[in-house]
């Protein structure tokens, strides 16, 4: 065997070891890991907790949007209905479709992820527990007051994709759309957050030996997912930026007479809601193969197969974004471009479902009511497939855009790809977290009621489309021959709706959440989450040797309770998990974890707080709210990165692992380097939308009279970064003083603001006005990030001067210093790429 | 590194193939010379897919359980890229 890091795989054949522990081990874990109690249970950040609180939430979300939905049914049921004004309508399919997307489907799926990943990967916890628990609070307040704008009539109305310029301020006056724009970013940043953690959970804390040939598909399909959010979500943050910016400050993004172009909107919108669509399917997908594998009792057919499809899933679904805009008129050859992709991308989910099949037709498969609902997605994705390769040939979808076909058709892709594996999946990991399993008979009617909803709701709605009933319409003539197949909808909604009542009765009967005595493998899976596990997850950490432990290995539950493989106990008294290497899952080193803490919720309440404020235009309390988040924060903080007394510490089998470890294989720097990613991807997203914008109206574009301004920027962020490198090399010689590596970090945030100062100045003295061209006002917009850029690394520079002072910056090198240092660094490179982009690009702007 | 480097090879040979395309179409939107490029483009994307297959296939042959898997998984991952850009120039050819 090979090896990664210099570790000795040889070393791990040590385990399991066969001599006593000694007695006290489990107490001391039960005491590390505990979760307070009463009302200070609100500052858990075990994953158990913040799992199921997570999970929940999104299914309220579903419940809620699904009772809209109900409603809207009504609506339609019969021709000239008055059950819901135009208006009231047109919230309602907006706050639909956006809660289902945003609030419920990749909320739901992050949610199951935090749930199920740490046991699946036997790891104590994911590697950043405060992270999770403030993306919850985020996603619960946030998600909470977009819903409650309903109540007020202030409820967004423009579709869940918000096109300008029927979004924008003219057509759009009221704050309706601000809740649509500030919401949705807000709840980004959340999920934005638990991707970090899910990228870093997987690479960084499997168990040891778990390579990347042995992993649970759906760790892999949550490692991609979190991936696709890193590159995609960015596209519709910097989209919501740019719309509220122009509702806000009257900059003409999407306004043609100004320069701008609304095109410009579904473009960024697109480049994230494709990949959206998969980033809510592979989960799904990925706890289908799971199951399949464990109900047809045998291995997965094809793993690497599967593997590579997700990951080709992933891959293609960026190329496909403007499928969406066929009936904008798109050169032809792009647009046969898209429609090539589009249908290529249905090969990878084809490869999974043939694996599928072949894997219950190698296997024994049982019948219960997770495979029922197991096959129900099956066969309602695979005809949502079909329906989505109709629409990606063009002249089809010319007929069909916009009208009930392509409603009929995204809900056979969403129900049958999240929905029903999401139900399968309640009942087959129902035994982790709670001691009772759900009912096996209500079951049953629970899913036949709702397959059967679900076809009679949707199979018809493709012929109402077809007959041409529009999407987004409140009611239609009795003259338009859509009452049959519109009152058949209505009832199969109801029949759906029916089943989910059903199924929150066998809920309320026997979900009983549980972390220590939960009812277990009921169904007989192979895989680490069904080792006996409590709050500190399991025992001892298992050295892994194939896909499916449990099965291969009838010794492995007893000997990780009895604590015969690693960390069988807390070496340094500390809550800790062993981080390992990405590919072959070497273990590296021992991470300390931060245990419950008030700050993460306080400061997701204050974030909410900035971002609901904003929107009812309370300015000076958001403002007041928002910075409130910034002690907040760094008090979290504050109380991660220190180092432990024991230098290295025994992992059981006389392996010891150091407790503190710095530089590019630790989690810090991994974490930082995809934070990094994020904000380039938002600055890309701006560099695109400055050429697509030029592209359409070059004439309106003027060359800028500030060149010579370049120099003193360019200088200053140079500055920076020289600072920034000297402060590195002063931390590493141990002999200089106390404070200087600080200093120079000070120093260099001084030059960051500088520079950064000096340009905005330039700008602001130019002749380019932002209300007036959308040159000006991208510039206006790329200054913005770099000004948000440079405030958050003044905090950072002050925050490590503070820790500094408290000599908690350890030499040679340090986590927080590293942090401070890339996140600096990058900022004076994209200052100094705005400067020069804003102002030399495209070359020779014609006069 | 090279590991992922082998793994996500194909499939970013894909990606950068289908954003030249994306972005010739809509440079030079309805004149030949977008054909052209599309051609001239999809030339050494498949010269490196087949580059990606024969260092992949040729290593596959390893007694290391997870290098062979990787090794098995790239050279599938080429392959299919192979022929996914091809389908993706097709429209230069057709349309
Ligand atoms: C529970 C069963 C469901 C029913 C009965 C239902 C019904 C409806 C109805 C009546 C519309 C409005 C059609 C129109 O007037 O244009 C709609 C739109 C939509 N639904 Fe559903 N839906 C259900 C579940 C879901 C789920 C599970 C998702 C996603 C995960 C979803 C996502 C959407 C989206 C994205 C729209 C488009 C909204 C827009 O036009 O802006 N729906 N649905
Ligand atoms: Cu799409």
């Amino acid at each position: 065997m090979n090896s990664e890091t210099g570790f000795d795989p040889e070393l791990l054949n040590r385990f399991p070891t066969s001599e006593e522990r000694p007695k006290g081990e489990v107490e001391e874990l039960n005491r590390i890991w505990a979760a307070p109690s009463g009302w200070a249970r609100l500052t858990v950040v075990n994953n158990n907790y913040i799992g199921i609180f997570y999970t929940g939430t999104a299914f309220l979300f579903f419940l809620l949007a699904g009772a809209l939905a109900l409603v809207m049914r009504t609506q339609l049921a019969l021709p000239l209905n008055g059950i819901l004004p135009q208006e009231t309508y047109n919230q309602f399919f907006t706050m639909h479709g956006t809660m289902m997307m945003f609030l419920f489907a990749v909320p739901m799926m992050e949610a199951i992820g935090i749930l199920l990943l740490p046991q699946m990967l036997a790891a104590r916890d994911l590697p950043f527990p405060r992270l999770s628990a403030y993306a919850f609070w985020a996603y619960f307040v946030g998600g909470l007051s977009f819903f409650a704008s309903l109540f007020f009539g202030l409820a967004p109305n423009g579709g869940w994709f918000m096109y300008p310029p029927l979004t924008s301020i003219t057509y759009s006056p009221g704050i309706n759309a601000d809740f649509w724009l500030l919401g949705i970013g807000f709840i980004e940043i959340s999920a934005i957050a638990g991707a970090i953690e899910i990228l870093v959970g997987v690479l960084k804390t499997r168990a040891p030996g778990m390579t990347l040939a042995r992993m649970p598909i759906f760790a892999w399909a949550m490692l991609v997912f979190a991936g696709m959010i890193i590159i995609a979500f960015p596209a519709v943050i910097l989209g919501t930026l740019l719309l509220e910016f122009e509702r806000a400050l009257n900059w003409p993004f999407f306004d043609a007479a100004r320069g701008g172009d609304p095109l410009l909107w579904q473009h960024l919108f697109w480049f994230f809601g494709h990949p959206e669509v998969y980033i809510i399917f592979l989960p799904a997908a990925g706890l289908l193969s799971m199951m399949v594998s464990t109900f047809a009792r045998t291995e997965l057919v094809g793993y690497h197969l599967i593997v590579l499809a997700i990951l080709a899933t992933a891959f293609i679904s960026f190329g496909v974004w403007a499928h969406h805009m066929f009936t904008t008129g798109m050169p032809d050859l792009s647009i046969s471009f898209f429609s090539a992709a589009s249908m290529a991308v249905s090969v990878p989910a084809g490869i999974q479902v043939f694996a599928w099949i072949a894997t219950f037709a190698t296997g024994r498969p049982r019948y219960n009511t997770p495979t029922l609902f197991l096959l129900g997605a099956l066969i309602t994705f695979v005809m949502g497939g079909l329906t989505g390769v109709m629409v990606a040939l063009v002249p089809f979808d010319w007929q069909v855009h916009d009208s009930h076909f392509i409603v009929a058709h995204l809900h056979y892709v969403l129900i049958g790809g999240a929905v029903f594996p999401m139900f399968a999946a309640f009942y087959y990991w129902m035994g982790m977290t709670s001691s009772r399993a759900l009912s096996e008979r209500l079951g049953t009617w629970v899913f036949w009621l709702m397959f059967a909803g679900m076809h009679i709701t949707f199979l018809p709605m493709h012929l109402t489309g077809l007959m041409g009933m529009p999407r987004r319409v409140y009611t239609y003539l009795p003259e338009s021959d859509w009452m049959a197949t519109n009152l058949i909808s209505t009832i199969g909604a109801f029949t759906l709706g029916a089943g989910i009542l059903l199924f929150l009765v066998d809920l309320a009967r026997n979900f009983r959440f549980t972390v220590e005595d939960d009812a277990g493998n009921v169904y007989g899976g192979g895989t680490l989450e069904w080792l006996p596990t409590g709050l500190y997850s399991t025992r001892s950490i298992p050295v892994v040797r194939s896909r499916s432990p449990l099965w291969d290995d009838p010794n492995i539950c007893e000997d990780v309770e009895k604590g015969r493989y690693l960390l069988p106990n807390a070496p340094t008294g500390h809550r800790e998990t062993i981080i390992t290497s990405p590919l072959r899952a070497e273990p590296q080193y021992l991470q300390i974890m931060p245990g419950p803490s008030p700050w993460p919720l306080l400061a997701a309440l204050f974030t909410a707080g900035f971002f609901v404020l904003l929107t009812i235009q309370a300015y000076t309390p958001a403002v007041i709210s928002g910075v409130l988040t910034i002690p907040c924060v760094l008090r979290w903080l504050w109380e991660t990165d220190r180092p432990v007394a024991v230098r290295t510490a025994d992992v059981g089998a006389g392996i010891r692992l150091p407790t503190y470890v710095t530089g590019p294989s630790t989690h810090g720097w991994w974490a930082t380097i995809i934070l990094l990613i994020v904000v380039f991807m938002i600055f890309l997203m701006t560099v695109f939308s400055w050429f697509f914008l030029y592209g359409i109206h070059p004439r309106l574009w003027s060359a800028p009279d500030n060149l010579l301004s370049l120099v003193p920027v360019l200088g200053g962020y140079g500055a920076a970064a020289g600072l920034l490198f000297l402060g590195r090399h002063l931390l590493a010689r141990t002999k200089s003083t106390h404070w200087s590596p600080a200093t120079q970090i000070l120093l260099a945030a001084i030059a960051l603001v500088a520079a950064f100062g000096i340009d905005l100045w330039s700008w602001r003295e130019s002749a380019l006005d932002p209300e007036l061209s959308a040159q000006a006002a991208l510039t206006f917009a790329f200054l913005s990030q770099q000004g948000l850029l440079v405030a958050i690394t003044a905090i950072m520079a002050l925050y490590l001067a503070l820790r500094n002072a408290r000599a908690m910056i350890t030499r040679p090198r340090n986590t927080t210093f590293d942090v401070v240092f890339l996140f600096m660094l990058y900022t004076a490179g994209q200052g100094s790429v705005t400067a020069v982009l804003t102002r030399l690009a495209p070359a020779g702007f014609p006069a | 590194m090279n590991a992922w480097v082998l793994l996500l090879g194909g499939l970013t040979v894909w990606a950068i193939h289908f954003f030249l395309l994306y972005s010739f179409a809509s440079l030079f939107p309805g004149q030949e010379i977008a054909r052209i490029l599309t051609l001239a483009a999809t030339a050494p994307a498949l010269a490196v897919d087949a580059l990606l297959l024969w260092a992949a296939a040729g290593r596959a042959f390893q007694t290391d359980e997870l290098d062979r898997w990787v090794y098995d998984v790239s050279a599938t991952g080429a392959a299919l890229s192979f022929i996914a850009v091809i389908w993706q120039a097709l429209p230069a050819l057709l349309v």
